[in-house]
């Protein structure tokens, strides 16, 4: 396999990363409804209600993005390129699933006019925060989680979903193209995990705004009822 | 305290089988050749193994016949004389009655008078948690030693007619997999609180496990059947009908199987962090894989964590002696140490992640010569 990362530093960030990713992965097979996709018992109102959750983070995702990359200096404005190139790739990803609610039986309306539930409130809540800050640089722990979340949902979860209501048209188009975009995504991630890990202080940085943003990110599954 | 593997042991039972007398010693199901064999041997990589079955389903030694058989070459390599072991820990799946502990039965054939007895029960892992009791014992000051057993007789489950004897239902996936992947064997390992007087002994520097049960659904059970909604097989009214209903069948899960890779890997990296450990200091890596297909996946994600110790330091003796479960680690170590070079000072690191539930095991060890 290819080594992505190259610097030392980027190399120990990379590794923290990973457990971050590992950790965040256990914690979300434990959350109720990412427990019953994974074990086969999911019902169809539960993939709207899943898919309906995680509309607001996809819409709030590509606010976050753009945001984050109007907060980086001329000193980074290459770091900048990046980001919006990220975004300007997903800003729109939302339609799609809006188009997998309808095909799973939602009613368009709904999914458009949903509130936040509350885990969502924290989570965007959240990175605003940070995107808002100058040089937010540590928000490449966000987006490897994000990112790591796109590949699980095409690899797994879709194929999961699939299996158990397979029907036509897809009602997983969205989590399959996030994966496959999301691969690209990380090769991209892992050049800038080695222009901004730098030194030891940015990587404990980049490393707990990961560990916030995977636990409110479960947060936001754990409350799917809660708006 | 200071606790040494100061001598080592295996034994296993009869011929090495290779991959064309597989089905002749545990037979064809209703008489026809398996249609997933091949393709499971050719991603597990093993080429022969040994069963404790002969080709007349009879067996040929006892589970607690082969450990005892482990314990007594551990013991004559030993300095250690038999009338003074203090302590017996022993690991396995199965052993040959329900009850009482398999512990109890290894120290009849034995013979050991007056031992601290422990009997660890679970699959792949069980030896390493039987490891932990005596190496916690020894350190504990409760004990000067400590023979420590692992062993597994899992061909009587892989018989032909007892997937013969299903009722109303064809022998699905997961009940057959392991047939192509276990076989039987035990190992040995003594613990003692000083290096052996001479030759090598094995610092154990510590063990620690990380269980995941409360994560995943069950993965390989013997048990329930295939749809198992709750029901064990003493919930039936009678045994021959959980038989009936492949309650007994050894399952394996293949669709969760893949989790094994990830929380292996994740306590890899957690032990890194938790001992101050990097991945460069390790000399020897022995880890107890069930196939070449999850070697490449390991690796595969150490490399991307930048964390892969260098391939040529991985040592495995799957192919030849076959996946033992609980008794492989304890029957690499054995082999390594006698057949492998390596000089004092030397880190062997010890990897056994269990697909049971979820359970990963963890050892370092250093190299003491005297």
């Amino acid at each position: 396999m290819e080594q992505h990362v190259l610097t030392p530093n980027g190399q120990t960030c990379l590794q923290k990363l990973l457990k971050v990713w590992f950790e965040f992965d256990l914690a979300l097979s434990k959350v109720g409804i990412i427990k019953r996709l994974e074990q086969g018992k999911l019902s169809q109102a539960d993939y709207q209600k899943l898919l309906l959750n995680l509309r607001q983070q996809v819409i709030e995702g590509s606010r976050w993005i753009t945001r984050c990359a109007s907060s980086f200096d001329r000193d980074h404005s290459d770091i900048r390129s990046s980001v919006i190139h990220h975004a300007k790739d997903e800003h729109k990803d939302y339609l799609m699933l809006e188009r997998d609610y309808v095909s799973a039986g939602g009613h368009l309306e709904d999914i458009q006019t949903a509130e936040k539930n509350i885990g969502s409130e924290a989570l965007h809540g959240f990175l605003m925060y940070r995107a808002s800050q100058p040089n937010p640089t540590d928000l490449i722990g966000a987006m490897w989680i994000v990112e790591g979340l796109g590949n699980k949902m095409a690899a797994k979860w879709a194929s999961l979903v699939d299996e158990q209501f397979g029907v036509e048209p897809s009602m997983t188009t969205f989590m399959k193209y996030h994966g496959e975009n999301d691969e690209h995504h990380l090769e991209e991630l892992y050049q800038l995990i080695d222009r901004v890990a730098t030194n030891e202080h940015v990587i404990a940085k980049i490393e707990k705004t990961a560990k916030v943003v995977a636990r409110l990110y479960s947060l936001q599954l754990e409350e799917v009822d809660n708006v | 305290m200071e606790v040494y593997i100061t001598s080592t042991g295996n034994h296993l039972p009869g011929p090495a089988i290779n991959n064309d007398q597989i089905e002749k010693v545990l037979g064809l199901i209703n008489g026809k050749p398996s249609r997933l064999k091949h393709k499971i041997l050719q991603s597990n990589g093993i080429k022969t193994r040994h069963y404790a079955i002969n080709e007349q389903h009879q067996t040929t030694i006892s589970n607690s016949a082969m450990a005892s058989l482990a314990g007594n070459e551990c013991i004559e390599n030993s300095s250690v004389a038999k009338n003074t072991i203090q302590m017996l820990s022993c690991a396995t799946s199965q052993g040959d009655l329900v009850l009482p502990g398999f512990g109890s039965m290894v120290q009849a054939e034995l013979d050991l008078s007056g031992v601290e007895l422990h009997s660890s029960h679970g699959i792949c892992s069980s030896s390493m948690m039987a490891l932990k009791a005596a190496f916690t014992s020894i350190k504990a000051g409760c004990n000067n030693n400590a023979l420590v057993i692992a062993s597994e007789l899992s061909s009587r489950l892989f018989k032909h007619t007892r997937y013969e004897a299903l009722e109303q239902q064809e022998v699905d996936f997961n009940a057959e997999f392991l047939r192509w992947m276990l076989s039987d064997g035990a190992g040995a390992l003594m613990l003692e609180d000083t290096p052996a007087t001479s030759g090598t002994s094995l610092r154990i520097d510590w063990v620690k496990s990380y269980s995941h049960a409360d994560v995943y659904p069950t993965c390989m059970s013997v048990g329930t059947p295939k749809q198992a909604g709750g029901k064990t097989w003493q919930d039936y009214p009678t045994y021959g009908d959980a038989e009936k209903d492949g309650a007994l069948l050894l399952r394996q899960d293949v669709r969760l199987l893949d989790n094994i890779i990830n929380v292996g890997v994740q306590g890899y990296l957690k032990v890194l962090d938790e001992q101050q450990l990097s991945a460069n200091s390790i000399d020897h890596v022995l880890c107890h894989y069930s196939s070449k297909y999850f070697k490449s996946k390991i690796f595969e994600l150490l490399n991307m964590a930048n964390c892969m110790i260098p391939e040529d330091r991985w040592y495995t003796n799957l192919y030849e002696r076959g996946n033992t479960g609980c008794a492989s680690i304890f029957i690499m170590l054995d082999e390594f140490l006698k057949t492998q070079t390596y000089k004092a000072g030397d880190t062997i690191f010890c990897m056994v992640p269990e697909s049971g539930r979820f359970n990963c095991a963890y050892m370092h060890l250093t190299v003491v010569e005297k």
